[in-house]
């Protein structure tokens, strides 16, 4: 709210004409949802008992395992993740976009698709192959098949990072590629005319060219990496793994409410100090931009006789990211025997009945009124978020917009953006502080739909407000002016000018949104309750409490609710622009 | 180095050079010789083979038949495909887009195409001083490309493929992107440049006005093939086709569609000219330049009444445009004139047609 105290002595007169509520309610919007939770936070730990934590965390006899331990960990997965989305994501984004190698479509759909895949799938899926008999429970199909899985490679860091690799990978392979493709031709056939070999124009002029892609991919697996719970969670916890962000979420699930707080701050603290040094360094002087040659042409260097074996390489990442870990899942919902993948299928984990000789007496997970909850609950949050952030993105967008370069969109602005920086299950953490106990004559949040909803439009404003300026920035001043001129008032402009303009960007944003609530796990961890249940928890539950089969099925439920979300938008995006058919 | 000996080798020289992508043919059949510091300018309307051409002068692309020589010696050929490799041609190119490496700055682009050639370090540092100055923006070699105006770009563009001291410049639309006063003193600019390396130099443009400023030898292109190849003056004063006459030459020239009524060549029921200036053919098109069009009725000459369109004042004179029906017909006119859209004007044929073309556009000559 000072915000607003600080702003309107600049231009009383301009602010009034301007009309001022709209901003106003939306910087106190901003306010509650991302200031207030992150203050309110870090004001728990300033308490007696707050202080008590961090000394507990920090300078203990406890902190080895509190803190360093997990840091450690969080750490190795972090630079780990990073170095090898680096090498995944940058070799197959500089055979797409810089080579001749066939297949290019196929292959640049295929780097893109594992991202859409959530986390917990993948380690849901390596669990299902890999899983040994260290800790009892049934073994995984290659250790039941006679192969044996030393520890190393059935629980702990190497298969987490690995899993998060396989998961994180695209993203890196997206920003890179785009990076790459911004590399004009000229600059390489210039590089060309001064006699460099290819080496030579690869190291001296496209790296450092895409320097700054490189570095911003590391930085955001890097993040990614570190704030995951899921790939941890499920490979780590069993033997004792502890990343920060498991440790978190151990702290507040067994009441320890201010650790909890003190770990998540330091969990924010390390995430964001990685993405703000990464900034650092590409901002600046070399923050160019690069001047794209004649229309956006690349240059695709010949591979000759390496074509057809790296266009192998390629799809044998791409499926092993991709298809292998869904058809995994799929065959292990079928299987009763955890190991014996392929073998008496049934489709008991699906609709049988309770009461038989299976997962102890179970009933399958639609005949589960719980589940049925959990997946109602699950859609309703995808829309409700999708709604809430797309619409509180536009009115920032257009806000910020208007007033470019004025105190108030600046503000606006990097609030937004805040919540970037802050690893999801931190940001739940957040929420627990401020609304896990009633404030003033409000009720508490916790445990409520309404809190889940609040929680993740914040934790989504920064790509809402991302997605609403494209939007915004789809539709030229022009346009809308010339709207103006003919005497259409605003309402009018806005439902026959702007808003058929912006809905397919509007709904391209609102979908992602949707998919990402719907897959989400490591922000409704916390702030789930048995009154709420969402799907990713109820399969997070499942896999916890050893029932594979159910959490892989729940698992596979999700990824289908994700595929319907984005067919639908594809085929509803042509029906609503029909003059941008082909 | 035997073709050296000979002496008389041109230093470009083009011949039979095609160049297909697909079904599609780029560049059909194009033959150019020029001899050592000639400044070729390759002109035409866009997606006319000139930039290909240019590209496979650059060795960035290989032809498809017939071939390339530099001072003798084969560069490419439809059977050899890239002989020399583009950096091992003594060329450089200036790209329309600059190319600047966005990473290097102003010192950094200029430095390492000699870098890549091994040059010392101290040679090194005088050349890229001595190109600075040359240019003009010694004060500007410590920033990045992003840093500097669009025409500062250009300069180091220029800078940087004249630093190696290439016997061959190739300019690929240079000023394309600069408003139209930078046009004109980058113009001056690059033929001071021109006279100061004595490389040959080929330029690639739209612009005929370019053109016909710059030029030592012209080729004017269209639809992948040479019109017409020549000194400016040579190419305006007889041009081949009427591509070429109506594509040269400020302000454009008339052409006239004219048919043979007994002795005369009659345009719009006017006899123009007689019929003895095209032997055998009843219809032709006469070409008639501004400056043989006069505004209002000369006594003696044929003379037709046109609609007023535009007028335009040049050099104490005025250049009118009329419409005639969809013909558009320029003249000029003593001192300043002005009239409404739409008001007829006369304009006369004060001369005989200074060139007459077949219907298919070949000249015919008397």
């Amino acid at each position: 709210m000072t915000f607003i105290s600080t702003f309107a002595p600049s231009g009383g007169r301009r602010l009034l004409r301007s009309g001022f509520v709209m901003p106003a309610i939306l910087v106190a919007i901003v306010a509650i949802l991302v200031v207030a939770p992150l203050a309110r936070i870090l004001l728990s730990t300033l308490t007696p008992e707050g202080i008590a934590a961090w000394q507990a965390v920090l300078v203990s006899p406890l902190s080895f395992n509190l803190w360093w331990r997990p840091l450690f960990n969080t750490m190795v997965l972090g630079f780990g993740v990073a170095s090898g989305c680096l090498i995944l994501g940058g070799f197959l984004a500089w055979l797409v976009v810089l080579t001749d190698v066939p297949g290019r479509r196929l292959l640049g759909l295929m780097g893109t698709l594992p991202y859409m895949i959530p986390s917990f799938a993948a380690a849901l899926a390596w669990g299902t192959l890999f899983r040994n008999s260290r800790l009892g429970g049934s073994a995984g199909f290659f250790e039941t098949n006679g192969l044996a899985i030393p520890d190393w490679l059935a629980w702990g860091l190497v298969p987490t990072a690995i899993v998060l690799i396989a998961h994180y990978y695209s993203l890196a392979y997206t920003i890179i590629a785009a990076a790459l493709s911004s590399v004009g031709a000229d600059l390489v056939e210039a590089g060309q005319m001064a006699g460099a070999k290819r080496p030579r124009i690869f190291f001296g002029i496209i790296l450092p060219v895409v320097t700054p892609a490189l570095i911003a991919a590391a930085s955001l697996t890097f993040a990614g990496a570190v704030a995951n719970f899921a790939a941890p969670a499920l490979l780590g916890l069993p033997v004792r793994m502890q990343t920060l962000s498991t440790r978190l979420f151990g702290m507040i699930e067994t009441g320890q409410n201010e650790r909890g707080f003190v770990l998540a701050l330091l969990l924010i603290a390390v995430s964001a100090l990685f993405l703000w040094m990464s900034d650092r360094i590409v901002s600046g002087r070399k923050a160019f931009v690069t001047v794209t040659g004649k229309g956006g042409r690349t240059k695709r260097f010949p591979l000759g006789a390496w074509r057809w074996p790296l266009f192998a390489v390629a799809v044998t990442i791409g499926l092993l990211t991709t298809v292998v870990p869904v058809l995994v899942l799929a065959a292990s919902s079928l299987a009763p025997q955890s190991g014996a993948l392929f073998s008496n299928w049934t489709l008991h984990f699906w609709i049988g009945e309770g009461g038989g000789e299976i997962a102890q007496g179970q009933a399958g997970i639609f005949r589960n009124p719980v589940l049925i909850d959990a997946l109602w609950n699950t859609i309703r949050l995808g829309l409700v978020v999708a709604l809430t952030t797309m619409l509180l993105g536009l009115a920032l967008a257009y806000t910020i917009v208007q007033r470019r370069g004025s105190l108030l969109a600046t503000i606006l602005s990097q609030l937004a953006f805040v919540p970037l920086l802050v690893p999801s299950i931190a940001f739940a953490a957040a929420y627990i502080a401020l609304f896990g106990a009633p404030i003033g004559p409000l009720p508490s949040l916790y445990g409520t739909f309404a809190l889940l909803v609040i929680a993740a439009s914040a934790h989504n404003l920064p790509f809402a407000v991302q997605s609403g300026r494209s939007v915004l920035g789809q539709i030229s001043a022009d346009i809308e002016e010339s709207a103006r001129l003919t005497g259409a008032g605003l309402l009018r402009r806005l439902f026959a000018i702007i808003f058929p303009l912006a809905i397919r960007g509007l709904f391209a944003g609102a979908i992602l949104v949707f998919v990402k609530m719907v897959r989400d796990l490591s922000l409704v961890v916390l702030l789930f309750t048995a009154t709420s249940p969402v799907l990713s928890m109820v399969a997070y539950r499942y896999a916890a409490e050893g029932f594979m089969q159910f959490a892989n099925a729940i698992t596979l439920v999700i990824l289908i609710v994700c595929l319907a979300a984005s067919f639908l938008a594809h085929g509803l995006q042509n029906r609503v622009q029909k003059w941008k058919q082909p | 180095m035997n073709a050296l000996a000979t002496g008389a080798a041109d230093a470009i020289e083009i011949r039979n050079l095609v160049k297909r992508f697909g079904a599609f043919t780029a560049v059909k059949d194009v033959n150019i010789s020029v001899p050592a510091g000639s400044f070729l300018v390759l002109v035409g309307p866009s997606g006319c083979g000139k930039s290909t051409l240019l590209r496979m002068l650059a060795g960035l692309e290989g032809p498809s038949e017939g071939e390339i020589a530099f001072v003798g010696q084969t560069v490419s050929s439809g059977a050899g495909g890239v002989i020399a490799d583009a950096g091992r041609r003594n060329a450089g190119l200036v790209f329309q887009s600059y190319a600047l490496w966005p990473h290097m700055t102003v010192a950094g682009n200029i430095a390492w195409p000699l870098k890549v050639a091994r040059w010392p370090r101290e040679k090194r540092d005088r050349r890229v001083k001595e190109v600075l100055a040359l240019l003009g923006i010694g004060a500007l070699a410590e920033r990045y490309p992003a840093e500097i105006s669009g025409g500062q770009q250009q300069r180091v563009a220029i800078a940087r493929t004249i630093a190696p001291e290439p016997s061959i410049l190739l300019f690929d639309e240079p000023l394309s992107n600069l408003d139209a006063k930078l046009r004109i003193e980058m113009r001056s600019e690059l033929m001071r440049i021109h006279r100061a390396t004595g490389a040959t130099s080929v330029y690639v443009t739209h612009d005929q006005v370019e053109a016909m400023t710059m030029a030592t030898h012209v080729a004017v292109l269209n639809n992948g093939r040479v019109e017409q190849f020549g000194k400016p003056i040579e190419l305006l004063r007889n041009p081949a086709t009427t591509f070429v006459a109506t594509f040269l030459g400020t302000p454009p020239a008339n052409l006239l569609p004219a048919r043979r009524v007994a002795d005369m060549f009659v345009f719009n029921d006017t006899p123009l000219t007689s019929g003895s200036i095209a032997p055998g053919h009843d219809a032709v098109q006469l070409l008639y330049r501004a400056e043989d069009v006069s505004v209002g009725a000369v006594a003696d000459k044929p003379s037709v009444t046109a609609r007023f369109a535009e007028a335009a004042p040049i050099a104490g004179r005025t250049m009118v445009t009329a419409m005639l029906g969809e013909l558009r017909i320029t003249g000029m006119a003593e001192g300043y004139f002005s009239a409404m859209p739409g008001d007829p004007v006369t304009l006369s044929f004060i001369r005989t047609p200074d060139a007459v073309f077949a219907v298919s556009g070949e000249r015919i000559t008397q």
